[in-house]
């Protein structure tokens, strides 16, 4: 089918324009002469400047004296000739001219000519650059990635000061033709996770694109696995350090999060801050981290069991307490532990999604007023209290793997609660089993910690000194088994 | 890094392991053990060989039908083997459907070749420390004096050998995945000698821990555990279950594997997951056939099950060689 496009009479090309996005409000057309030829300019306005348009384009031809010779002349002369920087393609099909118009640029239209040139006067409002909200680190750069995917790139680039960084931009198959950019070291990453990332992002058809994460369900393997396919970061800094692991950031318009692949799980327990700081406490901090999921996917289920079916296993004054905080309260330990953690989450949804002026009071409430009058009330104990508590605050110290803290939580919660010992058997080989079977484009998703070996406590577990870490660069694809 | 070629070895020792752990009996002296070691792991390496040069000469439909039924009924007397043990250890804890349930989900996950490799890999890790944590716990009780001296006649290594020389169908799985020489060397004898030898080990520590008592001892390594006043395992004896527990689901796992690979052909991919609906149809059926074999000896059922894995080798070995001798009258016409 033939693509409508320009044709030479430009009051037509006009109204066909007007009929297209004339109910736009901020789509904008202006009649002009440029050496006698009849013009028009046509953008929208909020993210294409016509002053930009003045500056960088029609003062230049009002002083010029050329003779253009007739639209195809002054068409010729503005694309090869003239010192205008207007793009080097014209635009003559209506559907690229309407992307064009989208995209911020601005269009001269010449009377007598099939085809429209292109002028770059982008002029989008735009976040500044600011810090990190959701990825704290005390040290190293504080720049975080805003939602315009070419200041996003030039971020990446300003930390990746190479040739190599290669930033392929394409359009996703959605509604809105969101952009999306592939960023990876052409020298480091390896060519067929890089082929295959780049086929599969290709294929993806979705409706609206917002974020990177949309991303992510398409690129794993067994759709059953919690684990997530990717890793996410706001901080260019951490982007970079991935590209030089030979990974690859996938950005996306308008998402401040860059998407990592591929991702492993011992990623979720590294921070920036873990490299800038002594090996000695970095591998502390490192080990307190795998504890803190352990706590907080394990911990309440562990209780649950531990009160209901293992009682020998608590040591007789600790027992005796938490008997006597049980037999006040009317519901089993499971279902006890079950409801505080549900209301936790019910209080961190809504302090999060509430809007911020009432959300402390939320928090407060939730916290304060429910739980101690919850305890008063003898609904629910100290001791499960407690606990739901700690898991909670453990989940915070691995923020990236929060959904499937919460999930495993509650599925060991449940299986432990029913069936004991071997509930909690079952459900902590279910997540050991998800977490071997993640297999993010090819590479063991447990790499470096399992199988145990050098690598594990090199940078996996602990990290070793800067001297030893330096010696050779993890890159993936290397060093294969 | 790069799971192109997972190694299952681990799987293959967990799976051989776990049969020492959920031992209900000793068999044998472990001097006696030790000398007929020496012979039967080379002997158990040299079938496990033959059978996968017999079965890479062409294996013929039922030979594979044969071998999906030897996995099918030991992964039901596995169960059932778990389940006796965990009756007799706690008594009343579980149902016997909840216990086939809850071992068979996580195999769910397991479906893939690389997820039981490194799942493999820490169970195998989990085992080591809990019995290096249940020697140490144990150790002020063990008593040289324990050693039986007495002179050991031709029965004491003829037990040993007959025990010794049961033929598990994981010495015979590793004819079934391709381009072996990938996996390493000397597998089979690698797998042998470390299973024997952690048989004769845990005999050698229980024989120091009983003395002449030894044969008399129902579930003794479990006895044994719970024992030492360090043990962590006197007030968390579930430990045990746990890790029971998951190396049978591990080796359950690795036999799902093996009977996708052999009911699905050889051309399937060697990484390729097991069929969702075929594990649905597994999930049924095993618990299905555990109700309704919940009466048998399984101490038994397991002698004829290492009699049965025999006949099935030797079938094997008379295929093979048939088939290669009729490609070389083939050839030589």
């Amino acid at each position: 089918m033939q693509k409508p496009a320009l044709c030479r009479a430009l009051p037509k090309n006009l109204a066909v324009l007007q009929d297209r996005f004339g109910g736009s409000d901020d789509f904008y057309t202006k009649k002009l002469s440029v050496g006698g030829i009849a013009c028009a300019i046509v953008l929208f306005t909020g993210i294409s400047s016509p002053e930009k348009l003045c500056r960088l384009a029609l003062d230049m031809l009002d002083r010029d004296p050329a003779f253009f010779g007739g639209g195809p002349g002054l068409c010729e002369y503005l694309l090869h000739q003239s010192l205008i920087p207007a793009e080097p393609q014209p635009a003559s099909d209506l559907g690229e001219i309407g992307e064009l118009l989208a995209n911020g640029m601005s269009l001269l239209l010449i009377d007598g000519c099939e085809q429209a040139v292109v002028f770059s006067t982008q002029e989008m409002p735009q976040r500044s650059i600011t810090t990190p909200s959701g990825e704290g680190n005390m040290r190293g750069s504080q720049e975080a990635f805003t939602e315009l995917l070419r200041n996003n790139v030039s971020l990446l680039r300003r930390q990746f000061r190479s040739g190599t960084l290669v930033a392929e931009i394409s359009t996703a198959h959605t509604r809105a033709k969101t952009e999306y950019c592939l960023c990876y070291d052409s020298a480091l990453a390896p060519p067929e996770t890089i082929a295959a990332l780049r086929a599969r992002l290709a294929q993806i058809e979705l409706p609206v694109l917002l974020d990177s994460a949309y991303f992510a369900s398409f690129l794993k393997q067994d759709k059953l696995n919690l684990f997530p396919a990717a890793a996410y970061t706001e901080r260019p800094a951490t982007a970079c350090a991935r590209l030089c692991e030979g990974k690859a950031v996938v950005l996306v318009a308008g998402s401040p999060y860059a998407m990592v692949v591929p991702s492993f799980f011992a990623e979720h327990f590294e921070c920036l801050d873990d490299y800038a700081s002594g090996a000695v406490f970095a591998g502390l901090i490192r080990l307190l981290k795998y504890l803190a999921f352990l706590l907080s996917v394990f911990g309440p289920g562990l209780y649950v069991m531990a009160v209901a079916f293992a009682p020998e296993i608590i040591p007789v004054q600790l027992l005796t307490k938490l008997a006597q905080a049980e037999a006040q309260t009317p519901l089993p330990p499971m279902l006890e532990m079950l409801a505080v953690t549900l209301l936790l989450e019910i209080v961190r949804e809504a302090g999060l999604r509430a809007p911020q002026s009432i959300s402390h009071t939320v928090s407060i409430v939730g916290a304060l007023i429910i739980g101690e009058t919850a305890v008063d009330a003898g609904i629910v104990s100290v001791p499960v209290l407690t606990m739901a508590a700690a898991a909670t605050i453990a989940t915070l110290a691995v923020p990236s793997l929060y959904e499937q803290s919460i999930l495993f939580r509650f599925c060991v919660i449940l299986l432990a609660g029913l069936f004991g010992v071997l509930g909690l058997t079952c459900a902590a080989l279910m997540i050991l089993a998800m977490a071997c079977g993640s297999e993010p484009f090819g590479y063991d998703y447990l790499y470096p910690l399992m199988p145990p070996g050098k690598a594990s406590v090199r940078d996996g577990f602990v990290r070793s000194i800067w001297s030893e870490l330096a010696k050779a660069g993890e890159v993936i694809g290397r060093h294969e088994v | 890094m790069k799971c192109e070629h997972p190694s299952l070895y681990a799987a293959l020792l967990v799976g051989v392991l776990v049969n020492v752990l959920l031992r209900s009996q000793t068999a044998y002296w472990c001097r006696a053990g030790a000398a007929a070691a020496l012979v039967c792991a080379p002997v158990l390496a040299l079938v496990g060989t033959l059978f996968a040069a017999s079965w890479r000469q062409g294996a013929t439909p039922l030979l594979r039908l044969l071998f999906a039924v030897l996995l099918a009924g030991t992964s039901v007397l596995e169960l059932l083997r778990l389940w006796n043990l965990a009756q007799r250890l706690y008594p009343g804890a579980v149902m016997q459907l909840a216990l086939c349930l809850l071992v068979l989900l996580p195999i769910l996950y397991l479906r893939r070749v690389s997820a039981i490799s490194q799942t493999a890999y820490v169970v195998l890790c989990l085992l080591c420390v809990a019995t290096a944590g249940m020697l140490l716990s144990v150790f002020p009780r063990l008593r040289v004096a324990n050693l039986q001296n007495i002179a050991l006649t031709l029965p004491d290594f003829a037990d040993a050998a007959s025990d010794q020389l049961t033929l598990y169908p994981e010495y015979l799985l590793p004819a079934l995945w391709p381009e072996p020489q990938k996996r390493g060397r000397h597998t089979l004898l690698r797998l042998a000698g470390a299973a024997l030898g952690f048989d004769v080990a845990i005999h050698a520590v229980l024989e120091l821990f009983y003395g002449a008592a030894m044969p008399l001892r129902a579930d003794p390594l479990h006895a044994a555990a719970r024992c030492g006043a360090l043990s962590v395992f006197t007030r968390m004896e579930w430990l045990q279950l746990i890790l029971w527990v998951m190396a049978v689901t591990v080796k359950l796992a690795l036999y799902l594997y093996a009977m996708t690979r052999l009911l699905g052909g050889e051309s399937r991919q060697e990484n390729a997951a097991a069929n969702l609906g075929s594990f649905c149809v597994y999930l049924l059926l095993m618990p299905t056939a555990c109700l309704l074999l919940r009466g048998l000896d399984v101490d038994a059922a397991l002698r004829w099950r290492s009699a049965f894995t025999w006949g099935f080798v030797i079938l094997a070995w008379i295929g093979g060689a048939a088939a290669w001798l009729c490609r070389k009258i083939r050839r030589c016409s």
